[in-house]
């Protein structure tokens, strides 16, 4: 067989082998994460039953010991971050995505019912957002403009406690807190403070939606690694 | 379908054409010619110097011409001055007392006539050189040259050309690119692949000028042409990966890409007109069936390519200004480390492209083996590695453009 012709058939046969090796690694590097998630799930759990441990514990304490216990982990928001990640990789119709979505939410449910309590035993006024996406195509324009804000006003005013729901999540404790906050399926849909609100235009229009006491609490934004709670999984 | 997709088959081509490329540099034949020695043999050679307003650069390029190591009874040297409009025509008659030089002084009628005048006068010579008056020869270059014309089908031979003194970033990153020629064009001549034979010293067969004819405008490409016609006719071309050349090259990016969109118009205007007939035709081996119709995969993905990732990148800057409107910069610029980008998802084109450069930085190696050229690549490697991409569609699109309008441009 002429050189060239040899050598034209070999260097096919190695660029499909090469690409193949390429997609075999992805594939691989995919199913590491996915492994990476089991790993996220025992951590939620984990995080989930020290949360109630934090809850029974604090019913009991006097409040000036009660603020340094109400925050999660910055492991648990590292884990939300990867959750994310996991999310846009996989597609948030993944299965092992959506389980592990229910148990950060469960989390989250558990540190917002925390708060509340605090909130009354200790007499506190913490600026509390709840803030509910919807991932279904065509239903929510502004969630992502939303989500971006509010990731903004929580490193800028770390008293802003947000937790964010997918509104479509298969979960009964999602749905009872829907419920119980009236939370009506238009999207974006916020209750800021016990206050129900709708739809995202601009920032500063949001910002109407706050009381004013947050804003005087504007830090520098090293406080941004506690954004404990901050999930904007959208 | 994602856009990124089109992208696929143009990174495929390239892969291919490298792995090929490899695996040619590595076959028997390539081996042989890296092997073969400098000869001894010393027949008559004349070296055109075509030249137009090179008064800096002339008397560099004739000094190492004379610094050759080649019997000075068989080496002429002729120096053209194409109708120069500064003193190049002084410097030149400083040499006219030497016996072994030539000095011809013409109108202004372009490098293909310059060298055709050349030609004729060096008629008592075997084999005739051009050196671009702004190049400067090993003085074993022309030994190692002569070692690729013991096959009488040879009818040229091309050296290893590497950039004078690189001194700033686009210098280097064109020195890390002419190395990669090196290795391309050695590895293309086991193959008779070579297309060009480029302006700084090809050394050409005369008997075979004189049958297949002199060099013609070309679209100002009259070393590529030249090599064409060549092939068409059936002749091999030969490389000799140890002569080495030094030339000089643009300074700035405005120069490189006048200069690169005059090749790579030329290279489109011949090959899609005169020469179209060798494209995709087996009768041309290597040549027909892969350089050519890749040289225009080249092209056309170059600009695709840019032009699909200005589209991404622009579909993510529209995104990102309406997602971040009414934050404030300080919020959306400030640097942030998140874990996700540990997880962040490697696409097939960051893997391919990065095997693709591997395979590109090991071919700037082996050029710089296989022809001995004593530099330091690392800042050439890393600008070839950042720079090319970013600069080069830029002259794909300009050259793209004349073409399709049939604009012409001048040569500088």
């Amino acid at each position: 067989m002429p050189l060239p012709l040899r050598n034209a058939l070999l260097a096919f046969a190695i660029t499909v082998a090469i690409i193949g090796t390429v997609i075999y690694a992805i594939n691989y590097l995919d199913r590491q994460r996915l492994a990476e998630l089991t790993a996220i799930q025992t951590q939620l759990a984990t995080d989930t039953l020290s949360l109630e441990t934090q809850f029974s514990l604090l019913e009991n304490a006097p409040c000036e010991d009660l603020t340094a216990g109400t925050e999660l982990s910055q492991e648990v928001s590292a884990l939300g971050d990867r959750l994310a990640g996991a999310e846009s990789r996989l597609g948030s119709k993944n299965a092992q995505v959506i389980d592990l979505k229910k148990q950060y939410t469960l989390l989250q449910i558990r540190d917002y019912l925390l708060t509340q309590q605090l909130t009354k035993t200790c007499h506190l006024t913490p600026t509390v957002a709840l803030y509910f996406y919807s991932n279904v195509p065509g239903t929510c324009e502004n969630c992502e403009r939303a989500s971006y804000s509010l990731s903004y006003l929580h490193q800028t005013y770390p008293s802003l406690r947000v937790y964010s729901f997918d509104y479509d999540l298969d979960l009964g404790a999602l749905k009872t807190l829907i419920a119980v906050e009236k939370v009506q399926q238009k999207f974006p849909a916020f209750v800021i403070n016990g206050k129900r609100s709708y739809g995202f235009t601009t920032l500063e229009d949001f910002e109407t939606r706050f009381p004013k006491a947050l804003f005087a609490t504007s830090t520098a934004s090293s406080t941004a690694s506690k954004a404990t709670t901050t999930r904007t999984t959208k | 379908m994602h856009l990124e997709v089109l992208a696929y088959p143009f990174i495929f081509l390239g892969l291919y054409f490298e792995v090929f490329m490899l695996l040619t540099f590595l076959s028997a034949p390539a081996r042989a010619r890296r092997l073969r020695p400098a000869t001894d043999k010393a027949p008559k050679v004349a070296i055109i110097v075509p030249c137009w307003n090179e008064e800096s650069t002339i008397g560099g390029t004739v000094e190492s011409l004379l610094n050759l190591e080649y019997p000075k009874s068989q080496l002429r040297l002729i120096l053209v001055n194409d109708g120069s409009t500064d003193n190049t025509k002084t410097v030149m008659e400083s040499y006219r007392s030497n016996p072994q030089i030539t000095v011809i002084h013409k109108e202004n009628g372009g490098k293909h006539t310059a060298i055709n005048a050349g030609i004729e006068i060096a008629s008592d010579c075997e084999f005739v050189g051009c050196l671009d008056a702004d190049s400067f020869v090993a003085p074993d270059a022309l030994r190692e040259m002569m070692a690729a014309f013991e096959d009488p089908q040879v009818a040229a031979s091309t050296p290893a050309m590497s950039v004078f003194e690189p001194k700033n970033l686009l210098e280097r990153m064109q020195n890390a690119e002419y190395i990669f020629g090196i290795a391309l064009r050695h590895a293309l001549s086991a193959v008779n692949g070579i297309y060009v034979t480029p302006g700084p010293f090809s050394l050409y067969r005369r008997s075979v000028i004189e049958k297949v004819g002199g060099f013609r405008h070309a679209h100002q490409a009259e070393d590529m042409e030249m090599a064409l016609r060549m092939q068409r006719a059936g002749y091999e071309i030969e490389n000799a990966p140890r002569a080495r050349v030094y030339t000089k090259v643009p300074r700035h990016v405005t120069k490189l890409i006048k200069q690169r969109t005059r090749w790579t118009t030329g290279f489109l205007r011949n090959v899609m007109g005169d020469y179209r007939d060798l494209v995709a035709n087996p009768s041309y081996g290597v040549l027909g069936l892969l350089v050519l119709p890749l040289g225009f995969v080249a092209v056309i993905g170059g600009v695709g390519l840019f032009i699909l990732a200005l589209a991404l990148l622009g579909g993510d800057l529209i995104h990102t200004i309406l997602v971040t409107s009414g934050v404030p910069l300080t919020y959306i610029l400030m640097p942030r480390f998140s874990l996700e980008w540990l997880y962040a998802p490697v696409s097939f084109i960051t893997f391919l492209s990065i095997v693709v450069m591997i395979i590109s930085t090991s071919f700037i190696l082996m050029g710089q083996r296989v022809s001995n050229t004593k530099t330091d690549l690392t800042m050439s490697i890393i600008g070839y590695a950042l720079l090319y991409g970013l600069i080069a569609p830029f002259w794909l699109v300009r050259a793209l453009t004349d073409v399709a309008t049939g604009t012409k441009r001048a040569w500088r």
